[in-house]
């Protein structure tokens, strides 16, 4: 559903993303790992279409994200690390503006518009401006947008920044929901623990290049220890704890 | 693009959707309107009908004024026209480049639309639409109270504000059209950022040029009777800069010549193919580069920067403590980083220098009515005119200063700094900068007039009890009046409690204008009629001093305690 290829992209002489290729099939959730500054939201920036590569293919849902980049967006649900919303609009108003940007006509936008918002527990919310929203009520609105037109993959950027245990449980639910239903969904999360409890698969980047990919048992296995906890892999991968270095400032 | 593609998409809304969330977010403002919005309203609403009156009234007496010339007026009043439509057609050119850059590439609303199903071509109907909206409003409002005072002065008939309309439409596009081509070449040669920086910096220019053609005219010559000779030459220059290949010409003939129920063709046609021409040419080149453009966009936070360290090296020499000299240190190098910000304050600076050249170049002594009574009667409309800009300055720089610590403000509030020491620390750098500048402004300008010496100390002393009491009250109600999610300052000095300052602000200056003036202009005719002051004439004038110096000393007071308070009780 979403596949990239050799993607690349550079920012004069440094290299964000560094020949990164990745398939997301219908129904999966996979998981995108890396320490800050790994490239993850670059490339999830690329896919969406906010980021021009320097070189490297996008498709999604079989179209080309650089030759019909409206069709494949239109297949593509975006939820950014930190979302823009209208603040003077109400939370109505901003999934109808939203379903309408997707082509969605008004007679089946209300009905759904109302029905995301109960799925992530904003319907008493639907006439309030967004302004007077807290982070987390925020995040789950962009979370209705993105679902609202039935993409076919969805886009995440650090799902669970701002979200409370009960808000942080909602997402994981609808999640495996959707993924269920056939929506393929590629999310990058510093929260490992979501990671492991999640995703069917997962890729770590470090410094712009994919350095581990596979189920999370098979990813474990490559860091040589299938009985350790996500964390552990993931610094040994990406470069240790540093916990030596905060002993000796210490 | 495959049949699946073309599926896809065939259900998207047109352009002017785009434009929606600008209209529901107004129409939601009104319907929920915040504290202070009426007043705001009120008084912006009596500040428009108040100028668009007197331009109305302005062009209107000066159209019946020509008319009274015959075929001369008739020439001056088609000059006239051209020099309007040109000087909107510089001013609009650069808005429109302005505009373009925070509409196409730099607005956080672009990544919830280019991340949606929406093709490039209705993302750029629906941006530049807003662009021109946005580039044009200003020169528009100005524009149709002086058309309108036009055509009722010339009695013109029905058909001349139709055509009019007619005419500024296209005049209006084609500026912002060559404006938004040259953001788009600017943004995909520099980062966005950095193109903002080089936009400020060419707005400064454009300023500049602008202030030196005013200057180049010298108006000034106008005032000699023995220059009168050299008024062909004076009307040689102002026809120089008009050129029939500009739009501002073909739209200056089309509403002259409808001025004269005539329908002028040539330029009418030439105006509305030249718009729509550019915005083809554009929305091509749009399609062509904005991806890459915006893209760069998002590239630029590796942008370089200015270290300062000789700011930081001068602030140790100060005698101040820690706290106050890291303050006044991030303040200083937060301000000069932002160009947007120091290049207002030079804007102003260029202004400030115009305003006291034109007293330079007045031959005061060959003006038969500069007589020595108006001379000092300039020296109170030059403490008004410091009066204004220290208001404005104070709106604008120092109101904001609590505010723009936003969202880190949360770091003072969790250092051991108290909130007074910090307030405090804010007036002080506001008050120095705006102290000097007012000062230099008011004792250049009474010196190159030649006003009474008792005067010039009477200003200075005006200058800076005003100062005191301006900065006080701007800091403290800034305090009071925070907007801490504002995006930039200029909204927070337009917020309720920046327009609420800018009122008590001139009610101040005309107070302390009067308490100050009426007995420094008794006392000055006593003098100069060479009779004795009597006592009651004393003690009224000396109280009429003491009263100003008290009423300055309270309103800082007030000020300042008022915004400390406020920010204690903070929640």
């Amino acid at each position: 559903m979403i596949a990239i290829e050799s993607l690349i992209k550079k920012y004069g002489t440094f290299t964000a993303v560094d020949g990164v290729s990745l398939e997301v099939k219908p129904g999966e959730i996979h998981g995108f790992l890396g320490p800050n500054g790994a490239g993850k939201t670059t490339t999830i920036r690329m896919i969406a279409g906010l980021l021009k590569p320097t070189s490297g293919r996008i498709l999604v849902n079989g179209h080309d994200l650089a030759r019909a980049p409206e069709a494949a967006k239109a297949s593509l649900g975006f939820i950014p690390d930190r979302p823009f919303i209208y603040e003077k609009l109400t939370a109505g108003e901003f999934l109808r503006f939203h379903g309408g940007l997707y082509g969605m006509d008004d007679g089946a936008l209300g009905a759904r518009a109302t029905e995301m918002l109960e799925l992530f527990e904003l319907g008493r919310w639907e006439h309030e401006l967004v302004e007077s929203f807290s982070h987390g009520m925020k995040q789950r609105l962009v979370m209705s947008a993105a679902f609202l037109h039935r993409p076919k993959a969805v886009l995440v950027d650090e799902p669970m920044v701002g979200l409370d245990p009960r808000g942080a449980r909602l997402i994981k639910d609808v999640f495996r929901k959707m993924a269920e239903h056939g929506v393929a969904i590629l999310m990058s999360t510093h929260t490992l623990e979501v990671a492991q409890e999640m995703c069917d698969r997962i890729a770590i980047i470090l410094k712009g290049q994919i350095i581990a990919r596979g189920t999370v048992g098979e990813v474990k296995a490559l860091a040589g220890g299938s009985d350790q906890h996500l964390t552990e892999v993931f610094l040994r991968l990406t470069g240790g704890s540093g916990l030596q270095e905060i002993d000796e400032v210490l | 693009m495959t049949p699946r593609a073309i599926a896809a998409t065939r259900a998207t809304q047109p352009f002017p959707y785009l434009l929606l969330p600008s209209f529901w977010a107004s129409r939601n403002r009104a319907r929920r309107r915040e504290r202070g919005d009426g007043t705001r309203a009120a008084f912006f609403g009596v500040v428009a009908v108040g100028v668009g009156g007197a331009i109305f009234s302005g062009s209107f007496w000066l159209t019946v004024q020509l008319g009274g010339f015959a075929d001369f007026g008739d020439y001056l009043l088609r000059l006239g026209l051209s020099w309007l439509f040109l000087s909107f057609l510089s001013f609009l050119t650069f808005s429109g480049i302005v505009t373009a850059l925070s509409t196409f590439f730099l607005s956080d609303d672009l990544r919830l639309l280019l991340a949606a199903p929406v093709s490039a071509r209705r993302v750029f109907h629906a941006r530049f639409a807003r662009t021109v909206g946005l580039s044009s409003w200003m020169v528009l409002v100005f524009i149709v109270p002086v058309l309108a005072g036009v055509g009722v002065g010339h009695c013109a008939p029905w058909s001349y504000y139709w055509l009019s309309i007619l005419a500024t439409v296209p005049f209006v596009v084609i500026p912002v059209a060559i404006g938004t081509a040259i953001t788009l070449l600017l943004v995909n040669v520099f980062p966005a950022r950095r193109a903002r920086d080089i936009l400020m910096l060419m707005g400064l220019l454009f300023a500049g040029s602008l202030v030196v053609l005013l200057r180049m005219i010298q108006p000034e010559q106008l005032l000699r009777v023995e220059s009168l000779p050299d008024l062909t030459d004076f009307f040689a220059t102002l026809q120089s800069p008009i050129t029939p290949l500009l739009p501002s010409f073909w739209a200056a003939e089309a509403v002259f010549a409808s001025l004269q129920g005539r329908f002028d063709a040539l330029h009418m046609t030439a105006l509305w193919t030249t718009a729509l021409g550019l915005v083809v040419l554009v929305a091509a080149a749009n399609d062509r580069w904005h991806f890459s453009g915006f893209s760069k966009a998002q590239e630029a936070r590796k942008a370089k920067f200015t270290r300062f360290e000789l700011l930081t090296a001068a602030a140790r020499l100060l005698p101040l403590a820690p706290v106050r000299r890291h303050m006044l240190i991030k303040d200083l190098k937060i301000f000069l980083r932002d160009v947007s910000q120091w290049s207002q304050l030079l804007l102003l600076l260029a202004l400030v220098l115009v305003y006291l050249y034109n007293f330079r170049v007045f031959d005061l002594d060959r003006n038969p009515y500069m007589s020595g009574v108006i001379k000092n009667v300039y020296a109170f409309v030059n403490l008004a005119m410091a009066g204004l800009v220290m208001s404005t300055v104070c709106a604008r720089f120092v109101f904001p200063a609590v505010s723009s610590e936003g969202a880190a403000f949360w770091i003072i509030r969790t250092a051991p700094v108290s909130l007074r020491a910090f307030l405090w620390s804010k007036f002080w750098i506001g008050f120095f900068p705006v102290f000097l500048l007012t000062e230099v402004l008011t004792v250049a300008a009474n010196h190159f007039l030649g006003v009474a010496p008792m005067l010039r100390i009477v200003s200075a002393a005006a200058v800076f009890l005003m100062s005191l009491a301006l900065v006080g009250l701007a800091t403290g109600l800034g305090a009071r009046y925070p907007r801490f999610n504002a995006d930039n300052p200029s909204q927070v000095a337009g917020s309720y409690g920046g327009v609420a300052f800018m009122i008590m602000a001139v009610l101040f200056m005309i107070v302390l204008i009067v308490l100050v003036g009426w007995p420094s202009s008794v006392f000055l005719w006593y003098s100069t009629t060479n009779l004795p002051v009597p006592a009651r004439v004393i003690v009224l004038g000396g109280a009429g001093f003491a009263a100003a110096i008290i009423l300055s000393l309270s309103t800082w007071w007030f000020g300042m305690r008022s915004g400390v308070t406020a920010l204690e009780s903070m929640g």
